[in-house]
């Protein structure tokens, strides 16, 4: 009644946005904080129950495996190498891409298919906190590896 | 302009509030629908600022299993709290219907708890039959450095 035009004044011919705004911005800020929650995992693969039958003198070693191991001590090592500890993983991630790319020249194929081989296993001790080796994880999967397996059976303390 | 009153009219008292029951009325929308998305399951300090997760939506699918490790020795799967024996066989219940791309276990544990436990519950996944877990982690936004918390 009050907002309608004055008796003798003319209709006002435009829309009031305001209120679209409002909402819309509101909308706006509300996707910005939901946005992040977006959840995200590092996939890993874990070798099945060992079966005490089995026969494992047949197997041969696989030349291109590679063993990601953590000490207790936090240092690393790449197979044999050492390669820094868990709150320096720059070493590690370099030595890995070097690899891969040396591999990707050199032709070493995952037996039977056409992909380079980028399996990483990871190793490391029971008492060790989660966090540190979720570091090493992230380094690891940084620096291309796929799959990264974890070793669970014989595992030092 | 041309919303002022019109000459000779009174000035309007009374405060407009239709914007504010808007805005109201699409806040309560909006958590509506995303209070179900925040209570996923426990909290748990999962490693932050990572770099290279992957982006994963299925996890906070209602049918994915989420095995959380707030603390050592504290299990929980979804928002159920469970003794370590019960894991396995809800595990198996969960996962029987589920091809073999989906058959995927998340582990979402603490940044503190220690190795061993997580590799116990490894454990009791892979004697469920299954060769894959999704270890959970918050990735790292693009841009502003987010500075990572002691660990």
């Amino acid at each position: 009644m009050s907002m309608g035009p004055a008796a003798g004044e003319e209709a006002v011919p435009f829309i009031n946005v305001t209120p679209l705004i409002d909402v819309l911005l509101v909308l706006l800020i509300i996707f910005m904080v939901v946005t992040p929650l977006k959840p995200s995992r590092f996939e890993a693969k874990i070798p099945s129950e060992p079966d005490p039958n089995q026969d494992l003198s047949q197997l041969k070693p696989n030349p291109l495996t590679l063993v990601v191991t953590i000490f207790g001590d936090f240092k690393l090592k790449l197979n044999q190498d050492d390669m820094g500890s868990t709150n320096d993983t720059g070493a590690l991630s370099s030595r890995l891409v070097g690899l891969f790319e040396e591999r990707k020249r050199s032709g070493a194929f995952r037996t039977g298919t056409q992909d380079v081989e980028k399996t990483v296993f990871v190793k490391a001790p029971r008492s060790i906190k989660y966090g540190e080796v979720v570091k090493v994880i992230d380094a690891i999967k940084g620096a291309g590896a796929n799959p990264v397996g974890l070793q669970v059976d014989d595992l030092a303390q | 302009m041309g919303m002022a009153a019109g000459g000779g009219e009174d000035l309007q008292s009374d405060i407009n509030v239709t914007p504010m029951v808007d805005i109201m009325l699409v806040l309560l929308i909006i958590f509506m629908v995303v209070t179900p998305f925040l209570q996923q399951g426990v909290t748990v300090a999962i490693p932050r600022d990572m770099n290279s997760p992957d982006v994963d939506p299925a996890i906070i699918k209602e049918s994915s299993v989420v095995i959380s490790i707030p603390n050592d020795g504290e299990f929980y799967i979804g928002k159920d709290k469970m003794v370590k024996a019960e894991l396995g066989p809800r595990i198996k219940k969960m996962t029987e219907n589920k091809s073999d791309a989906e058959r995927i276990v998340y582990v979402k544990s603490g940044v503190g708890v220690s190795y061993g436990t997580v590799v116990e519950i490894i454990n009791v996944i892979r004697q469920q039959g299954i060769d894959k877990i999704g270890l959970v982690a918050d990735k790292k936004k693009k841009g502003g450095a987010v500075p990572a918390p002691a660990a």
